[in-house]
């Protein structure tokens, strides 16, 4: 089920009322069942696979709690982390293993003669994976205490607002909070709703908006001019950033309202100033897991300036791989382990030459912000390819410059909308950054009332009503 | 208590800011200069009466006012299918004076359209003809239509009014040209079908019909493509066999007759410069009138 969709508001609509007459555990066998009826609507038979997570997750974990003994503690986690990754491996990386083992086999003259299998990859499994893996890894660290409640350990799991796409909540900041019961409160469902009708617009007004443009733009890119590929580029990076932060605007909404706190995981992104920041304010859930469980265990930067830079690479080799099984993916990591390590290494020296020019620090701040936002946007483009000639095509038609002229743009109108759109998203969070919007909307009931509204017509003048899915369900 | 009295105001906000905008956007699309608004607006005037797709843009208006010294109306628009063509038409000819001569491109029954239909919501109020092909054709944004006005005016179409607000639309046309990657690419693409269907045929034939009943010329053309891309379509004869057979009209086959790469924008489209080439083509074949030629004496 997809929140832009019929279907889900009719399942909210019957949810919610339900919710809040039930108190303890019968709420929170509501909240599972909800969650594996809202999962079972895309397939029922994955659901087999969260409910083996959870039972290997939740048994390990109690485990871990029943012993000291090194060894076997070690080999619970590892049973634990085979089982989770090994569904992982299997479902999502199979064939991408099998397929470039073939091609390097192939490339030495050897012909395995395997078949590809027809395996279709289950919704939200990079994410509840990540979450499970989490608590095992906390629990084994004696980071948390363990969950003796499998009702509640189940649901965690499977808490149906961030179950497919994010945010990824660990176990620390969730399951305390399902300790007592969350009452109906006023403004959680104001600040819940306007969270979620914002998460609405950015989806179905924005994203959706610049999908056909960028489709287009990517399907037969040698077809297209210059600066037609570079709008399109430009609007990818809005597209995704509106779809993934759109949908954990809703997530976070929906969990506000019903009584939890998520944390963040987008802050305006492509205000950075520079690329540490950037995976700071972009999908912060899964770079903090990366940092936590990867990156640090890895050695972090404790151990001299090479293994910093080796660890962060791998980190972001991994989180590449993490969002699908293809080249590109692994590819948009390295370019971006690839700015971590150059801005570690020259980053001070380009600070010194703008201050040796005398520039004003907001223009700075401004070539800072710009440059990273255009390196981000190569990187998007192998992201968005669905192979490296593509992206290929895409660059060196965006440095044909010969052919940067307003005539050469197909569509100019939806040219216009991506554009006006794009400035209103912009305006907005510039707006929330130095108002606090949220603050105000919850203090001021006239401004509450009247920018709902203004959310409401914008999504009637704007959004696209086709269900289109969310880019992250992909990964 | 006072919790409840601000969501009943935010619910008669988001009702009464939907009636007024959509308000808003009915006047500015009734006021704008866009083809389909001047239509509806009734009264409106053109001896020549120009129906495509985007493909049928190529009929450049001031070209032909300026050569043929008559008044042009050109309803063409980017993916427009016959269905649409033809109830637009039947509304212009009930609230506009009749042209003498009407030229469809017949490509344009390659394709139905859903999307493009549900997107001429803004003209819906004015022609219950159009309002029933919306209703048949996109059910979801018909009744969405009724329940929020502004979403009306969600589309395309409403865009481009705007963009015609106090302007003229009789020069909208490509001015880009093929890049060369686009020229060098031809050898790579595979045949090209054109697609029909009884619905669309049928479409059409109605249309040439209602044309003839009043008494209107009807002239049958086939647009330019790119010639190497003309070379893969490769039931473009059949095609044409068929509309011959249900319009008993002839089609005048222009596919192959442009062969300047500069006049065209890409395979399908010719540009300002390819336009103006092809119209002084059809002139000159006595398809479409000169100043010295008069509609009168045009072969039949």
């Amino acid at each position: 089920m997809i929140f832009n969709s019929l279907a889900f508001f009719v399942f909210i609509a019957l949810f919610f009322p339900i919710y809040f007459a039930l108190k303890g555990r019968n709420r929170l066998w509501l909240c599972l069942a909800g969650s594996y009826f809202f999962y079972g609507w895309w397939d029922w038979r994955f659901l087999s696979l969260i409910i083996t997570s959870t039972l290997v997750d939740y048994y390990v974990g109690l485990s871990l709690d029943n012993t000291d003994e090194k060894p076997k503690r070690k080999q619970l986690l590892i049973a634990s982390i085979i089982v989770n990754l090994g569904f992982l491996a299997f479902f999502k990386y199979f064939n991408f293993f099998t397929d470039s083992f073939a091609l390097l086999a192939g490339s030495m003259g050897w012909d395995p003669g395997w078949n590809t299998l027809n395996i279709i990859l289950p919704v939200g499994i990079s994410f509840y994976t990540f979450q499970s893996m989490s608590y095992t890894i906390d629990v084994y660290n004696k980071k948390i205490p363990v969950e003796s409640s499998f009702l509640r350990f189940a649901t965690y799991i499977s808490f149906f607002p961030q179950l497919v796409a994010g945010p990824i909540v660990r176990a620390r900041e969730f399951l305390p909070q399902f300790q007592a019961d969350k009452n109906f409160e006023w403004n959680r469902l104001i600040s819940g709703s306007g969270q979620v009708l914002w998460g609405f617009f950015k989806k179905v007004a924005i994203a959706d908006s610049l999908a056909p443009f960028v489709d287009q733009c990517f399907m037969a890119p040698e077809g297209f001019s210059g600066i037609h590929l570079t709008i399109g580029v430009i609007f990818y990076s809005f597209q995704i950033y509106c779809d993934f932060s759109g949908y954990s605007d809703i997530a976070i909404g929906l969990a506000r309202i019903m009584g939890f706190d998520f944390p963040d995981n987008f802050r305006t992104p492509y205000f950075s100033k520079d690329f540490s920041e950037f995976w700071k304010r972009w999908h912060i859930t899964l770079s903090s897991w990366l940092q936590d469980y990867l990156y640090i265990p890895l050695g972090g930067n404790r151990n001299g300036t090479f293994m910093t830079y080796r660890n962060l690479m791998l980190t972001m080799l991994l989180g590449g791989l993490w969002h699908g099984a293809s080249w590109v993916f692994v590819f948009w990591g390295f370019l971006h382990g690839s700015y971590l390590v150059i801005q570690r290494l020259f980053g001070n020296k380009f600070g010194i030459l703008l201050n040796y020019l005398h520039l004003p620090k907001t223009l700075q701040i401004g070539i800072n912000i710009f440059l990273v936002y255009i390196f981000t946007c190569l990187a998007w483009i192998f992201f968005r390819s669905p192979d490296f000639e593509t992206a290929v095509h895409v660059i060196t038609g965006i440095a044909n410059f010969q052919t940067f002229t307003v005539a050469s743009i197909v569509n100019k109108f939806l040219v216009l909308k991506g554009f006006l759109l794009i400035g209103l998203l912009l305006t907005i969070e510039i707006a929330d950054f130095n108002f606090d919007l949220n603050t105000i909307l919850i203090k001021n009931p006239v401004f509450r009332v009247v920018s709902f509204a203004a959310i409401i017509w914008l999504i009637a003048l704007f959004g696209t009503f086709d269900s289109n899915a969310f880019i992250y369900f992909q990964f | 208590m006072k919790k409840v009295v601000w969501v009943f105001a935010l619910i008669i906000l988001v009702f009464l800011g939907d009636r007024v905008g959509g308000w808003v956007c009915e006047k500015l699309t009734e006021n704008s200069q866009f083809r389909y608004s001047r239509i509806y607006n009734g009264n409106l005037e053109a001896e020549l009466l120009f129906v495509g797709n985007s493909r049928g843009l190529m009929f450049y208006q001031p070209h032909v006012e300026e050569t043929a010294g008559l008044s042009t109306l050109n309803i063409s628009y980017n993916g427009m299918p016959i269905d649409l063509a033809n109830v637009i038409i039947q509304d212009h000819f009930e609230k506009n004076v009749l042209p003498k001569t009407m030229l469809i491109d017949v490509t344009m029954c390659d394709r139905q359209n859903q999307s493009l239909i549900s997107g001429f919501s803004p003209y819906r109020a004015y022609s219950e003809r159009l309002g029933q092909l919306i209703k048949q054709n996109a059910p979801k944004s018909y009744y969405g239509g009724g329940l929020s006005h502004l979403f009306l005016y969600n589309n395309e179409i409403f865009q481009r009014a705007l963009y015609y607000l106090n302007k003229s639309d009789e020069d909208w046309l490509i001015d880009r040209e093929m890049n060369q990657n686009l020229v060098d690419l031809i050898k790579a693409e595979k045949e090209y079908i054109i697609t029909t269907n009884d619905y669309l045929l049928n479409s059409l034939t109605e249309l040439v019909q209602t044309a003839k009943n009043h008494e209107i010329d009807v002239k049958l053309v086939v647009n330019p493509y790119y010639p190497p891309f003309a070379a893969k379509i490769t039931n473009l004869e059949d095609f044409i066999n068929q509309v011959e057979d249900r319009t008993s009209l002839k089609v005048y086959d222009y596919s192959m007759a442009y062969n300047n790469v500069k006049g065209f924008g890409d395979y399908q489209h010719l540009n300002k410069f390819g336009s103006i080439e092809y119209l002084n083509i059809l002139i000159e074949d006595g398809i479409l009138p000169s100043k010295q030629k008069k509609l009168s004496s045009l072969p039949n």
